[in-house]
Parts: C-alpha cells; sequence; structure tokens
C-alpha cells in the first residue's frame, strides 16, 4: 500500500512518471533534432499537430465547467491558459499554420480533419475523454502536467534546429520560440494545482498514472508520425525506383 | 545563481533566481518578481514587460527579432523585453510605473 508523499516526493514521482515515456525519445523526434527530416515531413506533423493542439482550449473549457469553485485558483488557471491559447495575443494555431505553409502545406489541409492520422485521432479522443470524464485534478495533472509540461524541453531541442539545419526564418518558427515560454507557466502552475489538491493516496496514486498515460500517448503520437510518413516512404522508395 | 534586482515605483525588490530563468515564466508562476512585474502575452507581441537594463546588459545576448519590432529606438535606451530574456548573471532592471502604448 502507498503511503501519502509530501509535496517534494510527489513532485519527484510526477517528473519521473513522465520522463520515461518523454516524447523526445521517439524516433520522430530524434530525426527532427537530428535534421534529418524533409519539410514535406514536417508538414506532415504540422497537420497533424493542428489536430492535437488546435482544441486544447476546448479540453480545458470542459475540465473549467467541471472543476469545483471552490478551487478558485484552478480555474483562474485554466481560463487564462484558454485566453492565452485562443486570444491573448496570436492564436497559437495561426503561427503553427504560419509554420506549415512555410513548410509547403496549406491551411486548409492543415485544418481538414481528414489529414490526421488514426493515431492522432486518438491522442486527440484521449484528451476530450480526460477532460470530460476524469476527476478534474487528475484531469489536470493528465493534460498540463503529463503533456503540456513537455513542451519547453520539446521544442527548445528542435527550434534551434528549425533555424540552423533546415533553414526557417524566426517568424516561421515563432511557434516554437512562444510555447518556451508560455507552456513553462502553464506546466509549473499545473504542477502547483496538482500538488495541492492531490491530497490522498488514491488522488497521487491517479495522477501518476494519468501523467504516465499521457506522456506514453503523446510518445506514441510522435512515434506513429515516423511510421506513417518517415518510414512508409523509405519502404515505397526501392519500389518506385524499380517501377 | 543570478541576483535580479528590479526597480519600480521607487522601491526596489531584489532576490535570487535559477540559473537561465526567464523573469516572466517566474512571475507566471507566480514567484520574485511578481507580483511586481508587469506583464502579459509572454510572446514579445505586448511589450507590456518592457524594462531598462540598468546593470549587466552585457551579459544578454543581442536583442531578437521580436524585440526589435517592439521596442525600436527604446532598444537604444537601455529597453528590452523580459520574455525574451533567460538571465545567467546578476542583472539590476527598471520598469516603468505605466507600459509604453
Amino acid at each position: 500500500m502507498s503511503a501519502l508523499m509530501n509535496r517534494d516526493e510527489f513532485r519527484t514521482a510526477l517528473e519521473d512518471a513522465i520522463k520515461g515515456k518523454s516524447a523526445n525519445k521517439s524516433p520522430f523526434s530524434l530525426a527532427w533534432a537530428g535534421g534529418t527530416l524533409s519539410r514535406a515531413h514536417l508538414a506532415r506533423w504540422a497537420e497533424n499537430h493542428y489536430h492535437y493542439v488546435g482544441p486544447f482550449a476546448d479540453y480545458l473549457g470542459y475540465l473549467y465547467a467541471r472543476m469545483p469553485d471552490r478551487y478558485t485558483e484552478a480555474k483562474d488557471f485554466l481560463l487564462a491558459n484558454m485566453y492565452e491559447e485562443e486570444i491573448g495575443g496570436d492564436r497559437h494555431t495561426d503561427l503553427l499554420i504560419r509554420f506549415a505553409e512555410a513548410c509547403g502545406t496549406t491551411r486548409e489541409r492543415v485544418i481538414d480533419p481528414d489529414n490526421m492520422s488514426p493515431t492522432t485521432r486518438g491522442l486527440q479522443s484521449w484528451c476530450y475523454a480526460v477532460a470530460m470524464r476524469e476527476d478534474p485534478i487528475v484531469a489536470v495533472a493528465g493534460l498540463v502536467v503529463g503533456l503540456e509540461s513537455q513542451v519547453p524541453s520539446i521544442y527548445r531541442k528542435q527550434t534551434p534546429t528549425l533555424r540552423e539545419k533546415y533553414g526557417f526564418s524566426d517568424e516561421e518558427v515563432e511557434f516554437f520560440d512562444l510555447h518556451i515560454v508560455s507552456d513553462e507557466i502553464h506546466g509549473e502552475r499545473g504542477y502547483q494545482i496538482v500538488l495541492e489538491h492531490a491530497n490522498t493516496v488514491e488522488l497521487q496514486q491517479r495522477c501518476l498514472k494519468i501523467c504516465e498515460i499521457g506522456a506514453q500517448m503523446r510518445l506514441l503520437y510522435t512515434t506513429a508520425l515516423y511510421h506513417d510518413y518517415v518510414v512508409t516512404e523509405e519502404a515505397a522508395q526501392p519500389v518506385l525506383e524499380a517501377a | 545563481m543570478p541576483i535580479i534586482t528590479f526597480h519600480k515605483g521607487g522601491q526596489v525588490y531584489r532576490d535570487e533566481v535559477k540559473d537561465n530563468t526567464n523573469l516572466v515564466v517566474r512571475a507566471g508562476i507566480k514567484q520574485f518578481p511578481y507580483p511586481h512585474l508587469r506583464y502579459e502575452c509572454g510572446m514579445g507581441k505586448c511589450s507590456k514587460c518592457a524594462c531598462r537594463v540598468l546593470a549587466g546588459a552585457q551579459h544578454l545576448p543581442p536583442p531578437n527579432w521580436k524585440e526589435k519590432k517592439q521596442l525600436g529606438e527604446r532598444l537604444d535606451a537601455g529597453y528590452r523585453l523580459a520574455c525574451q530574456l533567460w538571465v545567467q548573471h546578476d542583472i539590476e532592471l527598471a520598469q516603468d510605473e505605466t507600459a509604453a502604448a
């Protein structure tokens, strides 16, 4: 039987739950960091990523409505997070589309849900399910700590590569730059909410489990991108050459 | 670890932060320089976090494209956007009481 952890122990346990399944380890992320993807691969990434992050304010909206009103700080955080995603500065998805266009695809292709892979649809569905059905504190752990807090470390690795190896301009990679700041704030405030309100053994264990699953889902999503767009293309190459 | 000296409204606030810290991120998670540092978008668009660097500017990287676009001539007066800076050395900053339009 697990014991109730203090804040420091619980924080370390949450970080460990994510670390083992970090999306930084997916083949797509490694190929990205190594500069071996083509702009067409990055375009496919953007077309998929839009359907995962595009509804982020929607996920949080469902969660906001279910968060008990006595958790005022948590509710305010969710509201601020939604505002920043959509209307605080530039709409985050518009910056993603700007990057997508620089990769050679179009706004129409990006927003068309038919262009996401089944695995991306699975990740999006999981996010909706967590937002609508889980205990609100467990849902913050899954969506904000498990998923959003990973973003700065991923983009810190990927953004310099986009400039230096792929030759994108500062404006074209703004989507990545901004998330290094915004998701550092969101992730940390998510941690604060979970550390404060997950105050039973059962809640702590459920938060740990959902962080692990969230990180697993993101890893699954990025790994699938590699198989769907990079490996498939490589496998088709000898056939195309022989034809 | 860097020591931040922050001037605002005739007061001086000072504290130590972790290496490679972004002060807007700190304020966003309600740690020093919260609640004194004014900021808004966190993405170099609104300029609300603009501060004048009084000491330590030599340790900062050159202004990036967002700072150049938002601050223009104010760069010459020593202004930088706090949201765009990752602080690795001691720094002394002053923020005007009202944000420039």
